[in-house]
């Protein structure tokens, strides 16, 4: 699909909406109706009905396997017409779109939540990639500079200055996916979907992200903005809809409602207390690090510097700090997941000092860790929910090598029930299993090990908010029982619902411990982004 | 494939129970097993039809004996592509380990040495496959470099060792032992006692396995007691009938074996759930606390060590040794492997599926052989073969997603 009218424009005249391209289309209201799609075995969507229209950000909001994603999947014609029953209606005339291509086509774009972008061309051959400019001299070539210039004025009437030839694998991740929305709009798209797009984003490249949105809005686009956080939903959306179980359950102007009433109709009932209240009774200390620091990998990557820091049986310390401060890093860095190399560190397991080279001797100490993202290295995804769960404690449990098969059943039907995990049996493949299940599972396997120190990072990422509370709960208990808590994450409010003690990192380094009574939002975030507080 | 968060109470342990008695949920690797058994069974029908030949035991026994050689093979080949990597030196490994064998017999006088000399050749051939095998794994897990390169370079120095050796010319002959082991067979009584006892044994021990699973409420369904029971039942069958032509070949018995203990393995041991684990995710391994790098070296130890056995066979069975010996049986292994339902990509897959499928691959050479197709077009057929193969599977695993 090469625009041989694309001329310099800047984005501003484009975003003006120049009828200069047939493909233009009128202004962007857009109707699903009684859309039903059905999966072998699963009515996925079932009757729903969805208007949007231009000039308004709606957010659509649901938990993990409500529908959002097959109902935009419909809309950006991943899902081809007639696989789904009911119709879509843009600006009045059916679309019944056969592939993406057709939906770019008649003005739909999504910008997906993992980047469909590719890391080894550069910033304008991505931005271009298939619309590309042709030369005026020669008969198929692409005028390339022609193509850069556009890129380079388009990104600086956003307000970015770089190499647009330089590979996209150079920048951050929010600028890359800044490249990835510039693209949607040179297909002139007037219904634009954002798939969760915070949830890689720091938080200067979110304001970048909202303040081009509300930007995009005031210009008339149509803009369905999916997205689990619920500050974000209520700074940016006029209007709200909300899945559950692949049906609409109500759509309610943003003005009208409160994150309370959307969560009770996420999951169907009210939630109360989503984070446990706790009665924590603190023993001795149950590990200590001193001067650890780890190396960054490359000249933007995260490092840490000389963090110290302890935590009792029974405490859970919180570790916040914003995209990029090296939470991961410190605790990679104390489990022994980083080679060897890049890490000094001091460390004392139950107040005898030791060392940690490799997970191995983590696990053997009694210290577990629970990785960020579970699909990568947590769950190996085609093996059974059995083989998962039982991987860090085979050599407790097989003799001579031998597995020894009925205490391995025994204790996989034991984390099954206690952890309530919801599967057929344990000999389903693992990748079968919802995002919260899957979770549990990863608990299970560490669990398994009776840690004394139990590292967590990002616990409840992508998981519902049913399956949440149960893990709240879970932690909870895990601490009653003496286990020593250290929790990384990016949720701040679940941060401070169940942080005995908050530390801040900044920069690699700690910007400060604040104790339960003094954390807030306020408190944790000046210290994370660098205003010095009083006291 | 939605799974509602809605709060549903799991299922009570009698639930549960019931749930497993009634149905045998087959998974995925249990439907490519069968799949596969099921194209064996139809290829050694259609051949039984073409030629009445096919189906004596006296073919048979020479099926079996020419696929043991690759059937060694394919179960060390099974855990290297669990690992999802190749070990493509396998065929030149198993020619240079001849061309040692064949020098260590006819030019050092081992093969006049009896017993003594022969145990004395075996474990030098053993030790070389360890040594190869050492160099393949370090250098692959060490160095990180991908197994299909070093194999690669292994396998030309490999054949370029056996020329010089062998001063490019055929080693013979071998001592009558390892004749012995190549040709020889188990006849009379032993043919009873090593194809029965075993196999009441294995009968026994899925019984009492059953029994010890209902007292702790984890019930097999019976029609998956029931299938392995019977499997064992045709397959000593089978070996019987091989049998009644001159006696039980030594190799089948070899290849047997290997298959056994690899499976064995495989399914029960903490070595073979690691090897799972690393090919289908090897940083997840790694993070929790496996060594990935010990794992991979072992298994490509083993691999060549295995090459060093069929080496062994295969110069006792042909009684000399010759520098182009075992070429392109890594192919061979490969195509068995990937038959047999195990991924390319690593960590899905089972030994008896690698075994069915190097019987797929004999009977189909054997069928040919005996209706007189020429070998061009059996290559063809077997290239073919193997591309159905995979297809199928990728296709039916694309209908479940």
């Amino acid at each position: 699909m090469v625009d041989s009218n694309l001329k310099e424009h800047s984005l501003v005249e484009l975003l003006r909406g120049k009828q200069s391209s047939a493909k233009d289309f009128a202004r962007g209201f857009l109707e699903m109706k009684n859309i039903v799609m059905e999966f072998p075995g699963v009515k996925a969507l079932n009757q729903v009905n969805f208007q949007a229209r231009p000039g308004e950000i709606l957010a659509l909001m649901g938990e993990n396997g409500a529908g959002k994603s097959t109902l935009m999947k419909i809309l950006s014609g991943v899902i081809p017409y007639p696989q789904y029953k009911g119709e879509v209606v843009i600006d009045g005339e059916f679309a019944q779109f056969k592939s993406t291509k057709d939906a770019r086509q008649k003005g739909v774009a999504i910008i997906h939540q993992e980047l469909n972008l590719f890391p080894e061309l550069s910033v304008a051959e991505n931005m271009f990639l298939g619309m590309e400019p042709l030369s005026q001299q020669t008969l198929g070539v692409i005028d390339w500079r022609l193509r850069d210039r556009t890129a380079r004025r388009w990104l600086r009437d956003i307000g970015i200055e770089m190499d647009v030839s330089q590979p996209l694998k150079n920048l951050s991740v929010g600028n890359q996916q800044l490249v990835e929305i510039l693209r949607a709009l040179a297909t002139h798209a007037k219904i634009l979907i954002f798939d969760e797009p915070t949830s890689s984003l720091s938080m200067s490249e979110s304001e970048t992200l909202f303040r081009i949105l509300l930007d995009l809005k005031a210009r008339g686009h149509t803009i369905i903005y999916i997205s689990h956080r619920m500050e974000e939903v209520f700074r940016l959306a006029d209007r709200v809809a909300v899945l559950r179980d692949g049906q609409t359950v109500g759509t309610s102007l943003r003005s009208e409602s409160t994150p309370e009433k959307i969560v009770s109709l996420m999951v169907g009932r009210e939630i109360h207390d989503l984070y446990p209240k706790r009665n924590p009774t603190f023993g001795s200390e149950a590990f200590r690090v001193e001067d650890l620091s780890v190396k960054a990998r490359g000249p933007h990557e995260p490092e840490v510097k000389n963090v110290s820091f302890s935590v009792r049986s029974g405490e859970i310390l919180g570790v916040a700090g914003l995209v990029g401060s090296g939470r991961t890093e410190l605790i990679c860095g104390i489990f022994g997941a980083i080679s060897k190399s890049r890490v000094t560190k001091k460390v004392w397991v139950n107040e005898k000092k030791t060392h940690i080279y490799s997970p191995l001797d983590a696990i053997d100490r009694g210290v577990a860790l629970v990785t960020e993202d579970r699909k990568i290295t947590g769950l190996v995804l085609d093996r059974s929910v059995e083989e998962n769960m039982t991987l860090a404690v085979l050599p407790r449990i097989s003799p001579f090598h031998v597995i020894n098969r009925l205490e391995a059943d025994g204790l996989v039907k034991e984390y099954i029930l206690k952890l309530r995990i919801k599967t057929p049996n344990s000999k389903v493949e693992v990748r079968t299993l919802s995002g919260g299940n899957q979770q549990k599972i990863v608990l299970a396997k560490w669990l398994a090990c009776a840690p004394r120190v139990l590292f967590l990072d990002e616990p409840t990422r992508g998981i519902d908010v049913g399956a949440r509370q149960e893990i709240y709960a879970l932690i909870d208990l895990l601490a009653k029982q003496g286990v020593a808590i250290v929790m990384v994450s990016s949720d701040l409010p679940e941060v401070l619902g169940m942080s005995d003690r908050v530390l801040v990192l900044r920069d690699g380094e700690v910007a400060g411990i604040l104790d339960k009574s003094q954390a807030s939002q306020e408190t944790v975030m000046k210290l994370a982004a660098g205003v010095k507080t009083q006291a | 494939m939605s799974l509602s968060s809605t709060h549903e109470e799991t299922l009570s342990p009698n639930e549960a129970l019931k749930l497993k008695k009634n149905s045998w949920v087959m998974s995925s690797m249990d439907k490519k097993i069968l799949s596969t058994l099921l194209a064996l069974i139809t290829i050694i029908a259609g051949f039984s039809l073409a030629t009445d030949v096919f189906f004596t035991p006296r073919n048979f026994s020479n099926l079996l004996v020419q696929g043991s050689i690759n059937g060694i093979l394919a179960v060390g080949m099974t855990y290297v592509i669990l690992l999802a990597g190749v070990d493509l030196s396998v065929g030149s490994v198993a020619g240079l380990i001849g061309i040692v064998v064949g020098i260590s017999q006819a030019h050092w006088g081992w093969a006049e040495s009896g017993i003594p000399g022969f145990i004395t050749t075996l474990v030098f051939a053993l030790a070389a496959g360890i040594l190869i095998g050492v160099f393949n794994g370090a250098l692959i897990s060490i160095l990180k470099i991908h197994s299909f390169v070093i194999t690669f370079g292994m396998m030309v120095i490999a054949r370029g060792l056996a020329t010089i050796f062998s001063g490019a010319s055929t080693i013979s002959p071998v001592g009558p032992e390892l004749n012995f082991l190549g040709t020889g067979t188990l006849t009379g009584i032993w043919v009873e006692i090593v194809l029965f006892v075993p196999a009441l044994a294995w009968i026994t021990f899925i019984l009492l396995d059953e029994k010890k699973g209902r007292a702790q409420k984890s019930v097999t369904p019976s029609s998956r007691v029931f299938f392995k029971i019977f499997s064992v039942v045709v397959g000593t069958a089978a070996l019987y009938f091989v049998s009644s032509y001159k006696g039980l070949p030594i190799p089948v018995l070899l290849c047997a074996l290997v298959a056994f203990a690899g499976a064995w393995i495989l399914a029960r041991t903490r070595f073979g759930r690691y090897v799972f684990a690393v090919g289908g995710n090897a940083e997840a391994a790694r993070l929790a606390g496996i060594n990935v790098k010990r794992i991979t070296f072992l298994v490509f130890v083993a691999m060549s060590s295995l090459a060093a056995l069929a080496s062994v066979v295969l110069t006792g069975r042909l009684n000399s040794a010759g520098p182009n010996a075992g070429t392109l049986f890594e192919l061979d292994a490969i195509a068995a492997v990937v038959i047999g339902g195990t991924s390319l990509k690593g960590g899905k897959g089972s030994v008896l599926g690698s075994v069915l499928g190097a019987l797929i691959i004999t009977s189909l050479k054997n069928g040919m052989d005996l209706l007189e197709i020429q070998s061009y077009y059996q290559n063809i057929m077997l290239g073919g073969i193997v591309i159905l193969a995979v297809s199928i599977d990728s296709l039916v695993e694309r209908k479940m997603d």
